[in-house]
């Protein structure tokens, strides 16, 4: 078993002992005689998050290559008459040292880690389907955490504002039962919820593709509510809850149908409920080549940048030093944007969780294109008119 | 319990009208035998509430449930003082000039058991089975607390000490991932996530649920929700949804799954506008129409 658990730490896994142990101890309760069974086992003691489930499954099948039956895919069992039976092994046959593969595993898993810091610094959009794939690993350490907010949720407080019963009732004894000092509870955080805009049009599809594998491994889904556009606006959450990402992208590839065309960025902006954006994490990925109007975009992104609580934009040409915010949508937006980062390749992508998380020290700092927005200038003040190019506080380098 | 194993425990949840795969019945089955909580995860409506239920039932035990919302506390969860009780208690003693101490008002009479106390205090004959429904919705706070019960199986109470459970409860947890949780409380719980069941397996719920309606339904129905899920909708139907469709239309006594039936019943499965104009423009006769 040790080989098994190795590779799942390796491939990303919090894997502690209590872990191992704990598979270990299912095994020795449910004695299981099929691969199918200790499948299972691996999966109930192993996983605990749906983004685990298919590292833990990968991992599997590699490891029992030459035993597992292909046909049975987790969550595609068979019916209660009729039960997906995968061929009986022996347990003693199905610990991976005795698997002939299991040498050749090792090295696939060590190719795969060289492959991930080969591709760190290679452009999505230069990355086959199959290497993006290998990227999952990696991109599942990344953890997409937004600023917080305050919540109902009380605890005790001089200055609260709300009274509590057991504090003020225990001080009560001391004053002959006279509840005669109110004892008082305030508010605490939680992290800011997180809004994501995904363009799909033709050239920032794989992009998208990048973007939403992240938001996958980093999020599990929690607390980001995730539309893509292009013509027009698409919920995605629910199709980014699915147990595998590629299920997942897959499945979102099919909630959203219109992977190419031109990008109306401001009809998007404007369908977009303000109740799922206020006081939000708003990020926007999209190269900024609108073919609407540029100056309903920048009504669009005055009224956003007033409801939520950050607006971040993640554009991939912004990569390259030479850019200028040129394309009419990009450059009427700018101003009001609190951060624009390119998170074009995995390197790239410390510098979007820094932008989201609300830190300022982004490593790209250097680049014109990844300083902050005037903001505060134009952002606060609606009648203040955005000027098309004018992106305060990161005026282009000479 | 300790000879329990995967065949039967699925037995006694489908007699309990729960059905249940090899995947989560082992799930179930390991939490009740390695005596660790089970963390369910799954879409709405999925099941998940329901397999706890199940599990008392086919374990023939007690079912104690939280339901968590933001803002649950100690006092809501655990156990909390009757504090008018002890304020009469204090008002008393004063008019009769008797000194009251902390020890009179501590006690066992002004303790009000609330959920999770109730669990660890219960008196069997078999060990209660603890539902912590959508934990998500409480907050860290309280992941804290209950990260401390489910290490010991014990609840301390300054005033009187530590109650150890004699028999630990059967702990499931659900959450519908509105966050993240702990990694602590992760790490404690055996993790099973419900995939949404295939179409025959849909139709044998609704059988189970809507015993009294026709035999064409069933199938019908299971059918024509599967082809909803493959529409782009806000809220694709669950089961749960499945099962109130089928009740509608059986309720309103319709003689067949068609284009009208389904207009006048499409309030059952879909829940939002958007939707609704989704299925329309896809055409509810396309939608519902027969393989044959
Ligand atoms: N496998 C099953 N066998 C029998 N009934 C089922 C099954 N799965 C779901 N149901 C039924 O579907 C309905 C919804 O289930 P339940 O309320 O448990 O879902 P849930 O996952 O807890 O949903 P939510 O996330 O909204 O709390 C219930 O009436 C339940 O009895
Ligand atoms: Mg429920």
């Amino acid at each position: 078993m040790s080989r098994f658990t190795d590779l799942l730490a390796r491939a990303g896994l919090p894997l502690g002992p209590d872990r191992a142990a704990r598979f270990a101890t299912a095994i020795t309760v449910l004695t299981p005689t099929t691969l199918a069974d200790l499948r299972r086992c691996a999966l109930i003691t192993l996983t605990s998050d749906p983004t685990h489930v298919s590292i833990v499954d990968s991992v599997f099948t590699t490891v029992f290559d030459d035993l597992a039956d292909p046909a049975e895919e987790r969550g595609q069992r068979g019916t209660p008459n009729n039960p997906a039976t995968p061929r009986a092994t022996s347990p003693t046959s199905a610990l991976p040292d005795a698997t002939p593969g299991a040498a050749g595993t090792t090295m696939e898993f060590a190719a795969s880690a060289s492959a991930t810091e080969r591709l760190s610094n290679r452009d999505f959009a230069d990355l086959t389907p199959a290497e993006l794939a290998t990227l999952v690993v990696a991109m599942h350490r990344f953890a997409l955490r937004t600023p917080p907010r305050r919540t109902r949720r009380h605890h005790t407080a001089r200055r609260g504002t709300r009274t509590d019963l057991r504090r003020t009732l225990s001080q009560a004894r001391r004053t002959a039962g006279e509840p005669v000092h109110l004892m008082r509870s305030t508010r605490r955080d939680r992290p800011r919820k997180l809004v994501v805009l995904c363009d799909i049009s033709g050239s920032m599809a794989p992009y998208a593709r990048a973007m939403l594998q992240l938001l996958y491994c980093a999020t599990g889904g929690a607390r980001a509510e995730v539309f893509t556009f292009a013509t027009r606006l698409t919920r995605l959450t629910r199709a980014l809850t699915h147990p595998t990402p590629s299920a997942a992208l897959a499945r979102a590839g099919r909630t959203a149908p219109d992977w190419s065309g031109g990008t109306r960025i401001a009809a998007a902006l404007a369908a977009l409920d303000h109740n799922v954006t206020r006081g939000a994490v708003v990020l926007i990925i999209s190269d900024g080549w609108e073919t609407g109007d540029p100056t309903e975009l920048a009504t669009q992104m005055a009224q956003l940048s007033r409801l939520a609580h950050r607006v971040v934009w993640a554009n991939p040409r912004t990569a390259r030093p030479s850019y200028r915010p040129l394309a009419g949508g990009m450059a009427a937006a700018w101003p009001y944007c609190d951060a624009i980062v390119s998170a074009h390749n995995l390197d790239a992508l410390d510098d979007l969780i820094d932008a989201l998380a609300g830190r300022r020290s982004l490593r790209g700092a250097d680049r014109q294109t990844s300083q902050f927005g005037s903001r505060q200038v134009a952002g606060d003040h609606p009648l203040h008119p955005p000027v098309a190019g004018r992106a305060g506080g990161s005026s282009p380098a000479p | 319990m300790t000879d329990l194993d995967v065949p039967t425990l699925r037995a006694a949840l489908d007699a309990a009208n729960y059905l249940a795969d090899d995947a989560l019945s082992t799930a179930l089955l390991l939490a009740v035998r390695m005596g660790q909580p089970l963390l369910l995860e799954g879409e709405p409506g999925v099941g998940k509430t329901a397999a706890a239920r199940a599990l008392a039932t086919a374990l023939d035990t007690t079912l104690i449930r939280l339901q968590c919302y933001e803002g649950l506390s100690a006092a809501e969860a655990l156990y909390e003082w009757n504090y008018p009780r002890q304020l009469l208690a204090i008002r008393l003693a004063e008019s009769r000039g008797d000194p009251l101490h902390d020890a009179d008002l501590f006690t066992e009479d002004y303790l009000l058991s609330r959920p999770l106390l109730s669990a660890i205090t219960h008196p069997g004959p078999r060990p209660a089975v603890l539902l912590i429904d959508e934990v998500d919705r409480a907050d860290d706070e309280f992941e804290a607390f209950l990260l401390e019960l489910l290490a010991d199986a014990a609840v301390t109470i300054p005033e009187l000490g530590t109650r150890t459970a004699t028999l630990t409860p059967v702990v499931v947890l659900t959450s519908n991932r509105t966050r993240d949780l702990h990694d602590a409380l992760k790490r404690r719980c055996l993790y099973h996530w419900i995939t949404h069941p295939d179409t025959t397996r849909v139709a044998e719920i609704i059988r189970r649920r809507v015993p009294a309606a026709a035999d064409w339904l069933a199938p019908r129905v299971a059918t024509a929700v599967s082809r909803l899920r493959h529409e782009n909708l806000v809220k694709p139907p669950g089961v749960a949804e499945a099962i109130s469709w089928a009740t509608a239309l059986h309720v309103l006594g319709f003689p067949a799954l068609n284009e009208h039936s389904a207009n006048a019943t499409l309030g059952a499965v879909l829940k939002y506008p958007e939707d609704v104009d989704t299925a329309r423009t896809t055409g509810l006769a396309t939608l519902v129409h027969t393989d044959a």
